[in-house]
């Protein structure tokens, strides 16, 4: 698919004359450009082509008899177009009336009152009497269409937003229409609610009062709350959101539509686990851990004890920064560890360093694709990663530049993917072996090196590679996952990857280019602010190299490490090694967190629990994977005795010797910019609501080179022969997360162990699809319901990690067995 | 001059089959065709001047024209879903002479570079479907269908799709849809079918009729064809005749016939004592016409500037033992029913005719309610994403404009009866 | 005070349709795309599908075939059956529902396995057809084998009133034969021979030059 040409053209608007992209539906272009709302009801640029269903956006155009819809003429050069003369306003009024007439009118009791757009539009161009004298039509209402959604159906005017949504733009085709006429209804089949990850959006689409948020129904009338931007940080895909609040509270999470980042789309973890924020269970108070309990304490004796564990341990401090960390607090972190306690241990990856070179290779900023290009790409290729659970809001992203035409898709993963569907070509290879099959794809696409050697080490059919390389043509768009580059193979899959990005010439293209989907929210901004054991801010050399995450598991279990420090991250669930860190948690003498919700790890082990700010308190930026630095701003003041985390951190830092100067947030974040070089000049206006791609700034250009390749490549080590035994591969599905599991909506979406099995295994095994069954590897076992996939690869089980019972984390791979339980 | 081709013969025992067809000099025009240039076939098309039979009455040959050229996938679609009431005359033809309808299709392939063709005929005509499955067969077997027509490289494949009971699939882009596997929902135009129609492909779409007359255009030539009829109708029309008519059935007639001949001549007229109080002169969606407009000629431009329409050649007639509000509620309730629903005016506007004509019978009516439904099929009328709204509202607004002075007495008579027989109940 | 929703008098008027008031049952699953490995399908139920599939270049347009297929084997478009055809197709089993209610020879209901379709369009009523389906309704009166409807324009006028009898074309129905073809569908007879369209000869006079006429 083309990007939108940009060239102009000048048409007459009631009168005026108005200049607006060629081709740009006339109805957008007449609220762009012209100030002239053209009311519609059916057209929502975002669903894709108008469907011209609601008739009422009719308007004059000279020279065509007939009353043209709005929402579906492009402008031309030219055009003389007329939305406010009798006959249009006639047209107008008789669509609403038609509109009308079955709509119960029961706005005082409506939910969608006063931010409904019917109640605008028959405001605004509706005649005010209707002749419709007959009954209107009855039914129940509301009904739940799941739980997030209720329906009423009595309000619906057949827009067909939802449908669509829910066919053209999720793709998950349950929400339809049955029947025809006007006894058309939406519905789904058979009864089956309609549970989907983006459900939630045809809430926001629906224009009148026939879907409605069953948590956020009768919480609020729009004259109660207010509308507060910031994005979500749940997830790396950072969505914009606009919360909405009343009286200190987030009652609900709209879209905040940004082209570069989501397309004005949610999931339904976005959207609805604000609840989280407001639960019972959240940590609002420093906690101490007294007699083998947490209690509550003041702050000042939280602090004190931190600060004396701290200076106790000293260098013999180990950090571990999660995901939702912003760069200011990831770098506050990184100074108080280094400076003030004189440790380098500290890493904001699960998996292990990586050479700093291949850091910097790999974020290079020529190398970095941007969001819109996985849309207007030739081909997309998604590499261990998969976008529904890890980054949600691009699955959406790539199926629309696949839907449009242009994007060739393929798929490179071990556990089957929900965007296989989509793609030209899917290759499957053995968990783990995602560096097995860069050298077999770059083999290919070199024509030189061992395919055949690489492709078995990965599990895969030469043959496959090969269709996959021929596919990746003209713009290309690798979109990996960072568990690619984690664990013993992870710098030579790095350096693969730089290879097949070379081969296609991807650094410096326009529109081509690598987006990195990091294990945590804020992956990228925390290594850009020096969150590593082996870089600095900016990725600068760091003074004295230190243990990564692996290694302060190992040291601390060692007791090497005496004390840790847990910036947002519970190793228990979130890191691999459990064994090891659990160990590690239980020697250490100081266990130190930052937490919401007390996780396992935390909950059994911390010393010191220090609330953490939730996103809708939280100020300071955040990087996504394509390099927009985005800007997090409070919505709500902090909950119960949550202080800002930038001022505990900087206090310890205080306490300890080393004073950061930061005396607010607005401080850390110029700080952290005045030691980053590609960051240069960077203000927090200049990110404002949109933020800024710091790799287009001409500052970029200050980013550390490296070399990137092509490298030489040893052999891949083959995947491990099974013997009898299954090969395990693990995912972390979008609904795990504590967020969830405190979310009264989405509780029931927190998912228990599933063990996804293929058919001929299950048969093997005799296991059935639904029966219970026992998993068992080096380090335990776990048991969950047998889900028999026929897309899953035979001699391999995937089973879910990040939840709180029967976690995959707790087996140790490569190989386990399964038996009925 | 020759006014009968399309009927020619049609109860011949044995016609139906590949044999009989070829008996009957069937499938030499397709031989004929495949030696001319593609761009002659399409300008022949032209030169016949032939409409299109289905019911819009578009020129065949600048529709083949507005395919683009090159060799992207085309098709080639046959709109065999006869739903409009009162038609019944692909019907005929189908189940009588399925190859000359393939011939047609063969041809017109041939001539806008089509190699697929779809028959999407409507779920109803089983019998008709199973006679063309059989068809194909046969043509597939002689090489009138396949890879290579005839040897001569040309590709032609056909499939018979049937439908399953929607009148909407009868407007050519809610067809597209349907057989796309979708609901039969119409599609929004521009793209028109031509440049982007089944699959996305340039399309060609005509109707059963359309594409059997095509044989003869080859055979007799476009000029001696276009000869047939009158300006701007050239050819012979089947026309459909039921209703009160003495001899109901389908009638092949030149173009500019008089109308009078047809329902009087040829159909026989009303039932012995009865007169024509009103006609539908193309299908249900025309505008109705009266006794007094019996001396029309049949053909396009007359009977638009009648303010009507040829549709799709259906007449119905209906004498003075009716009640044009009985009619009318039929009318109303049949597009109400085939709605697909998708666009405001026609999913509400039809409903809500249904409705009021349903007060006048029931007598709770007034006057006024006869202003706001000739208002509300003002509202309908080129308001409507495809023409099924137009196509209720047109011939509603026709009876209310012509038979006004009715339908008030019957809501006078309506309310009184409903009067009496509340009284009757209070009395009781 | 509650209010009992079925008490209110704006409930009444009959203009409900079905599946309007239905809510979904919170405790199925997501109506996905049927997991083969989950989905038993009957293996000519498959394979009658998967030829349908073959002749189009998009899967999809086999959805009425498939549905014909599903109708056919179960006597109705049955949820069961309906998630086998989804299954086959790789398609939602809604994504079939969606296109199985809007036409009207798709039966979303179980129906009695005699189809008897009357012609109640204009046509048709002008020669008396509303009195036929009253007359075959009190005939049939309310036996399960019957799937007696009311129809559109079946495209019959010329043997008007007339009714389609499980495909077969008939009329014009005299009044007085309705018990006799009521009897022959229930004897599994062919209906009404002497009226069936399908030995009807054309009404044009010229149609009959070359001599034949009609079998």
């Amino acid at each position: 698919m083309a990007r939108p040409q940009q060239e102009l053209v000048t048409f007459t608007l009631d009168g005026r004359e108005v200049t607006a992209p060629q081709n740009m539906m006339l109805a957008d272009a007449a609220l762009e450009y012209g100030d002239v709302e053209i009311p519609v009801f059916c057209y929502e640029k975002k669903l894709g082509p108008p469907v011209g269903a609601c008739r009422m956006c009719l308007v004059e155009i000279e020279g065509i008899p007939k009353l043209q819809a709005g929402c579906s003429v492009p402008v031309k050069d030219g055009m003389v177009v007329h939305t406010n003369t009798p006959r249009v306003r006639e047209a107008q009024q008789a669509v609403l009336e038609f509109i009308l007439i079955n709509h119960p009118l029961d706005c005082p009791v409506c939910d969608k009152g006063g931010e409904c757009p019917l109640q605008d539009k028959s405001f605004g161009w509706g005649d005010g009497i209707s002749r419709f004298v007959d009954p209107k039509r009855h039914f129940e209402k509301p009904l739940a269409l799941s739980p997030l959604i209720a329906i009423d159906r009595e309000r619906c005017i057949l827009c067909y937003r939802c449908v669509r949504f829910s066919q053209d733009v999720s793709e998950d085709y349950q929400l339809i229409l049955q029947e025809r006429g006007a006894g058309t209804y939406v519905a789904t089949f058979d009864g089956h609610p309609y549970v989907a990850p983006f459900s939630g959006n045809i809430i926001e689409l629906c224009p009148v009062g026939a879907l409605t948020s069953r948590p956020y129904r009768f919480r609020a009338r729009p004259w109660d709350i207010e509308q507060s931007g910031s994005v979500c940080t749940l997830c790396p895909a950072q969505c914009n959101v606009s919360f909405t609040v009343r009286d200190e509270r987030v009652l609900r999470v709209l879209q905040r539509d940004h082209e570069g980042v989501d397309d004005g789309w949610l999931c339904d973890k976005g959207r609805f686990a604000y609840q989280a924020i407001h639960v019972d269970e959240r940590v609002t108070r420093p906690l101490l851990r007294d007699g083998g309990e947490l209690r509550p304490v003041s702050w000042e004796l939280a602090l004190d004890t931190a600060a004396a564990a701290l200076k106790r341990a000293g260098a013999r401090t180990g950090a571990i920064v999660g995901g939702e960390t912003t760069s200011e607090e990831g770098w506050l972190l990184q100074r108080l560890m280094r400076e003030a306690l004189g440790s380098a241990d500290l890493d904001s990856r699960a998996g292990g360093a990586l050479d700093l070179e291949l850091h910097r290779a790999l974020g290079a900023p020529a190398l970095q694709a941007a969001v819109p290009d996985l849309q207007y790409a030739d081909a997309v290729l998604v590499l261990d990663v998969e976008p529904i659970d890890d980054a949600p809001v691009l699955d959406l992203r790539i199926r629309k530049g696949v839907r449009h035409g242009g994007v060739r898709l393929h798929v490179a993963t071990s556990r089957p993917s929900a965007l296989d569907e989509r793609a030209a070509a899917a290759v499957r290879f053995a968990p783990g072996a995602g560096g097995a099959l860069l050298c077999a794809l770059d083999a290919a696409l070199s024509r030189a090196g061992d395919l055949d050697g690489a492709a078995a080490a990965a599990g895969v059919d030469p043959q496959d590679v090969r269709a996959v390389a021929d596919g990746l043509e003209g713009d290309v768009v690798i979109l990996w996952g960072e568990r690619l580059t984690h664990g013993p193979g992870g710098a030579e899959a790095a350096r693969a990857l730089l290879n097949v990005a070379a081969r296609l010439g991807l650094a410096g293209r326009e529109g081509a280019g690598l987006i990195e989907i990091p294990a945590g929210t804020n992956g990228r901004g925390l290594r850009e602010a020096g969150v590593l054991p082996n870089a600095g801010p900016g990725l600068g050399a760091a003074p004295a190299e230190g243990r990564d995450a692996p290694a302060i598991a190992a040291g601390a279990a060692a007791g090497e490490l005496t004390a840790l420090y847990l910036l947002h991250a519970d190793p228990l669930t979130d890191l691999p090694g459990r064994e090891t860190w659990g160990a590690a948690l239980e020697q250490a003498a100081t266990v130190i967190a930052h937490a919401g919700f007390l996780t396992e790890g935390v909950r059994e082990h911390a010393t010191v629990v220090f609330p953490a700010e939730s996103y809708a308190e939280k100020e300071g930026t955040i990087v996504h994977p394509d390099g927009r630095i985005q800007r997090l701003r409070r919505a709500i003041g902090r909950q119960g005795d949550t202080r800002g985390e930038w001022s505990v951190l900087a206090e310890l830092a205080r306490r300890l010797g080393t004073d950061t100067g930061v005396r607010a947030p607005s401080m850390a974040t110029a700080k952290m910019i005045a030691e980053i070089p590609f960051y240069a000049g960077l203000s927090l206006d200049e990110i404002g609501a949109r933020g800024v791609r710091w790799t287009e700034r001409p500052q970029a250009f200050a980013f550390p080179e490296a070399p990137a390749g092509p490298f030489g490549l040893a052999s891949p080590q083959a995947a491990p022969a099974a013997n009898g035994r299954l090969r395990l591969g693990t995912f972390r599905s979008i609904w795990a997360s504590p967020e969830v599991e405190a979310s009264p909506a989405l509780k029931f979406l927190h998912p228990r162990q599933r063990v996804e099995l293929s058919p001929a295994d299950a048969e093997r095994l005799g296991v059935a699809h639904g029966a219970r069954v026992a998993v068992a590897g080096d380090g335990g076992s776990v048991t969950g319901i047998a889900h028999v996939r026929a897309a899953a690869p035979a001699g391999t089980v995937f089973l879910e990690t990040a939840i709180p019972r029967d976690s995959a984390a707790i087996l140790d791979g490569p190989l386990v067995e399964v038996w009925p339980a | 001059m020759t006014d009968i081709l399309l009927l020619e013969g049609i109860d011949e025992p044995g016609l139906a089959t590949i044999e009989g067809y070829e008996r009957r000099g069937g499938y030499q025009a397709l031989r004929k065709a495949l030696r001319m240039p593609q761009a002659d076939l399409v300008d022949q098309l032209k030169v016949s001047g032939l409409r299109g039979r289905g019911g819009a009455g578009f020129s065949m040959g600048m529709k083949a024209s507005f395919l683009p050229q090159g060799d992207m996938q085309k098709y080639v679609v046959v709109n065999a879903d006869e739903s409009e009431p009162g038609t019944f005359k692909d019907r005929e033809l189908m189940q009588k002479n399925p190859h000359q309808l393939i011939e047609g299709i063969v041809i017109a392939a041939y001539a806008v570079g089509a190699t697929k063709s779809f028959i999407y005929i409507r779920g109803e005509y089983e019998h008709q479907a199973d006679v063309l499955d059989a068809a194909i067969a046969e043509a597939y077997a002689r090489g009138y269908l396949g890879e290579s027509v005839l040897g001569s490289g040309v590709t032609c494949e056909l499939h018979l799709h049937r439908g399953a009971g929607a009148y909407i699939c009868g407007e050519e882009t809610g067809l597209l849809d349907s057989l796309e596997g979708k609901r039969g929902n119409p599609r929004l135009k521009p793209p028109f079918p031509a440049n982007q129609g089944l699959f996305q492909g340039p399309t060609l779409i005509n109707n059963v009729e359309t594409l059997s007359t095509v044989p003869h255009i080859v055979t007799m030539g476009a000029e001696e064809y276009a000869r047939i009829g009158v300006q701007n109708s050239s050819g012979t029309k089947l026309v459909s005749v039921s209703g009160n008519v003495r001899r109901p059935g389908n009638y092949e007639i030149e173009l500019g016939m008089r109308s009078r001949d047809i329902i009087y001549g040829l159909a026989g007229g009303p039932p012995e004592g009865r007169d024509v109080k009103l006609w539908f002169p193309g299908g249900s969606s025309s505008p109705v016409l009266t006794k007094d407009d019996l001396d029309l000629s049949y053909d396009f431009d007359t009977l638009a500037k009648a303010g009507t329409m040829l549709g799709s050649g259906a007449i119905i007639v209906v004498d003075d033992s009716n009640s044009v509000v009985d009619v009318c509620h039929k009318l109303a309730k049949f597009y109400a029913h085939e709605s697909c629903g998708k666009c405001t005016p026609c999913r509400e506007g039809t409903s809500w005719t249904v409705k009021m004509v349903g007060r006048i019978k029931d007598g709770t009516a007034t006057p006024m309610d006869l202003d706001i439904m000739a208002s509300v099929q003002d509202h309908i009328i080129g308001n409507c994403l495809c023409v099924l709204g137009d196509a209720m509202a047109m011939p509603v607004a026709s009876m209310i404009a012509k038979f006004r002075g009715e339908f008030e007495a019957q809501i006078e008579a309506a309310r009184e009866r409903r009067e009496q027989a509340f009284l009757t109940g209070v009395g009781a | 005070m509650t209010i009992d929703p079925s008490r209110i008098a704006r409930f009444e008027h009959g203009s409900r349709i079905p599946g309007w008031d239905d809510a979904v049952d919170l405790e199925k699953d997501p109506a996905g795309v049927p997991d083969p490995a989950s989905t038993p399908v009957p293996e000519d139920l498959r394979a009658e599908i998967e030829a349908q599939m073959a002749r189009y270049p998009d899967r999809r347009s086999a959805a009425i075939p498939a549905l014909y297929a599903v109708q056919r084997r179960y006597g109705w478009c049955s949820p069961e059956g309906v998630e086998q055809a989804a299954c086959v197709m790789r398609v939602t089993p809604g994504y079939l529902t969606a296109v199985a209610t809007f036409y009207d020879m798709l039966e979303t209901r179980p129906v009695g396995r005699h189809a008897l379709y009357v012609c109640t369009n204009i046509s048709c009523s002008l020669c008396g057809a509303d009195e036929l389906l009253a007359a075959l309704r009190e005939e049939v009166d309310g036996d399960p084998d019957f799937n007696l409807r009311g129809f559109e324009c079946l495209g019959a006028c010329d043997i008007a009133p007339m009714a389609s009898v499980n495909g077969q074309y008939v009329g014009p129905i005299a009044l007085d034969e309705v018990p006799e073809l009521v009897a022959q569908i229930r004897a599994g007879e062919p209906p009404l021979p002497a009226k069936q369209l399908e030995r009807r000869p054309s009404a044009d006079p010229k149609a009959a030059v070359h001599g034949g006429g009609a079998a």
